[in-house]
């Protein structure tokens, strides 16, 4: 299935869109290969909501160029919607509808959609096929319109923020689908501000901040380009003089958001050593420390200053 | 088409378990005859009409339209003098009276020279509106009785001489006005339904699909006209059955002429609805069109009784003029306008407005 992985999926090249003063996406530029995993991460407000929509056909960019399936999303949309699956951030549905009918719907409207029940399963709302949509609690309301999307069977499958809203439990279910549907041969394209779900789940992940593309590459790549350190975690610090934290020994970057500190270290061990000698000496006192890999997260908080969670 | 036939389905769905908005649908029509039934169904029930007939001259012709008018179990025929039939009319013991001039009938006829019309005149009483079916019965044996006597085409004309007015309806004038009210209103207030779909992103959802938009507005038509098609039968169904009003047109024909009044409302509501932004601001923007135009355009009572300035008003409410053809094709009652006029007055705001809708419509 992976062996036609050569051919590009969706190419953008230059992507822009104004809404106004405000410059929602810009210039933004990528390829997504056939049978990948996309992952377009940022915070809310990146301009993720804006470039899904454009890709389908949606919205209209002001500048740029987009081929999706080979496929002109505003002059051909009408060809290139059988041959996507899209679930946007907000949908709306027919609220008088069973989940089981809205399923049906949707399937009604591509060719050669997956069975019902399939879909059912996967999104885990068989028990609940006969509850009317506007019934479902938010979550349940997530993983159905995940399911009209997913029910398309076709070549791409756009996800806006599937997992909004979702339990842990629920999420790690989708996440499995989501492979699944790659083993299948299909595309996925999806948008997230959880960074361990780009982690997890994408082949390849853009980092996406006030519209622009910061970094784009595998998990690995960019972990590995930004940090060659483990990131210690300190919460509730106190202390008269949090400069001191930038000399402990093999200590290369400490970031700062409220009251969570993260030391970057080479060497865990060192720091950590120095680190307790500081608290027995009443320099500093900290409530809580935890040891980890370098994530995303901390890619983007490098590169931003920011945290990605709002 | 299979695409089509879900959504409509679904869509039918979707609304038919609205309980509320089902409940008012049904009940509404029901309302409304059972109201103005109540209010106005004084002599409704009376299938009698009281004719008064002054025979100036005896012979053949009065021999045979009387025997023909017996016939008839609507007519109770009184015969008397002019004066004295025209009193009893005034004081309702008639409803109408008939004067039969001389006829002579003899060889000058069939010496192939077209005769002059012979005029036939009618006293009846204006303010009530189930005297004009029976008018139109008496026309009808005219033709018949001079067909019988002549063998040849008709000789008479109704001269109808109103004598009396007032400001009263009944029902059978009234169905075919709650009737108009009730496609007007399912039209207009449907149309709201598209901008619901469009304000909760429904529609904007729905374009995701490879499902084309049209289809969305074509299967909402599609059931606004269903819609139109039950309420007909319901309202027609309480007021034949309870009411007593005869429908004389067929039933293709009445299911004709709802069909095309609740296309022509559905497609002014689209246009009315164009510009508001949510479901709120076109509902007030239907109230304010709705009302004045289910009272000026003379559904509920007669035109004459309008003030002459609001006349032009009136001639452009498209009400008007469904009002009118439905009283013709339900009733029986003579047009006000025409056919042709009323047709031509629909049709002109139907293709306006869907001009105006499909070049002003925003889909977000
Ligand atoms: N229709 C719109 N009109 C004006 N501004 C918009 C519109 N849609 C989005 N925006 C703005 O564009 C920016 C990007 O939004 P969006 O694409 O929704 O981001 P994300 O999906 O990453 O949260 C935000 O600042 C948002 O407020
Ligand atoms: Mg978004």
């Amino acid at each position: 299935m992976r062996g036609s992985e050569i051919v590009a999926s969706i190419t953008v090249r230059g992507l822009t869109k104004r809404y106004g003063n405000l410059t929602a996406v810009n210039n933004i530029s990528f390829t997504v290969e056939a049978g990948e995993i996309f992952g377009m991460l940022g915070p809310n407000g990146a301009g993720k909501t804006t470039t899904v929509e454009i890709l389908v056909g949606l919205r209209v960019a002001d500048a740029g160029e987009i081929k999706v399936l080979g496929f002109n999303p505003t002059t051909e949309g009408r060809q290139l919607k059988s041959s996507i699956g899209v679930q946007l951030q907000m949908p709306a549905l027919f609220p008088r509808l069973t989940v089981e009918e809205a399923l049906k719907l949707n399937a009604s409207f591509y060719p050669d959609p997956f069975p019902v029940e399939q879909v059912l399963e996967w999104v885990g709302l068989r028990e609940l096929r006969r509850v009317l949509t506007y019934k479902l609690s938010g979550g349940q309301r997530q993983r159905l319109v995940v399911g009209m999307a997913m029910i398309s069977n076709s070549q791409i499958l756009f996800l806006d923020e599937p997992t909004t809203g979702l339990d842990p439990q629920a999420r790690h279910n989708l996440w499995e689908i989501i492979q699944e549907l790659q083993q299948m041969g299909k595309t996925i394209f999806l948008t997230t501000h959880y960074m361990e779900e780009a982690q997890h789940l994408c082949d390849r992940v853009a980092i996406i901040d006030h519209g622009s593309i910061i970094v784009l590459g595998t998990p690995q790549q960019l972990i590995g380009d930004h940090f060659q350190e483990k990131a210690i975690e300190l919460s509730a610090v106190e202390s008269d003089d949090e400069t001191i934290l930038q000399q402990l020994p093999g200590v290369t970057r400490v970031q700062k958001v409220d009251s969570q500190i993260t030391l970057y270290s080479t060497e865990v061990e060192a720091t950590l050593r120095e680190l307790i000698q500081l608290e027995k000496e009443q320099q500093l006192t900290v409530a809580g420390l935890a040891i980890r890999q370098a994530s995303l997260e901390d890619v983007f908080l490098k590169l931003t200053g920011r945290s990605i969670r709002p | 088409m299979k695409i089509f036939i879900n959504l409509v389905v679904a869509t039918l769905k979707d609304l038919a378990r609205d309980r509320m908005a089902i409940f008012w649908f049904i009940l509404f029509p029901i309302l409304f005859i059972f109201l103005f039934g109540m209010i106005f169904s004084g002599g409704a029930g009376n299938v009698n009409f009281d004719l008064g007939i002054v025979v100036e001259e005896q012979g053949i012709f009065a021999e045979t339209f009387i025997a023909s008018l017996k016939q008839s179990e609507v007519f109770t025929i009184y015969q008397g003098s002019l004066d004295a039939e025209l009193e009893a009319l005034a004081g309702r013991r008639r409803n109408a009276v008939l004067a039969l001039p001389q006829v002579q009938l003899g060889p000058q006829f069939s010496s192939g020279d077209q005769p002059s019309e012979v005029i036939v005149p009618v006293y009846y009483d204006a303010s009530s509106q189930a005297n004009k079916v029976p008018l139109f019965m008496l026309g009808e044996i005219f033709n018949h009785v001079e067909r019988g006597i002549q063998n040849r085409p008709r000789i008479f004309a109704i001269d109808a001489r109103p004598v009396q007015s007032e400001a009263l309806s009944d029902i059978d004038y009234l169905l075919p006005g709650i009737l108009a009210m009730a496609l007007m209103q399912l039209g207009l207030f449907g149309s709201l339904r598209l901008v619901y779909l469009r304000e909760r992103k429904v529609l904007k959802s729905l374009g995701a699909t490879p499902l084309p938009r049209v289809q969305i507005v074509f299967s909402e038509i599609v059931i606004r006209l269903l819609m139109a098609a039950i309420q007909t039968s319901l309202i027609i169904l309480i007021g034949h059955f309870v009411f007593d009003v005869q429908i004389v047109g067929s039933w293709w024909q009445v299911l004709a002429t709802v069909l095309f009044g609740a296309f022509v409302f559905v497609s002014i509501g689209y246009m009315l609805v164009t510009f508001a932004k949510t479901e709120e601001s076109g509902n007030g923007i239907i109230q304010v069109v709705q009302f004045p135009m289910m009272f000026l355009s003379g559904i509920f009572f007669q035109l004459e009784f309008l003030p002459p300035f609001l006349a032009p008003v009136v001639k452009a409410i498209p009400l008007t003029y469904l009002g009118d053809l439905l009283r013709s094709v339900l009733i029986g009652m003579p047009y006000a306008f025409g056919l042709a006029t009323d047709l031509l007055v629909l049709g002109g705001w139907l293709i306006i407005s869907l001009i105006l809708t499909i070049r002003f419509w925003r889909w977000e």
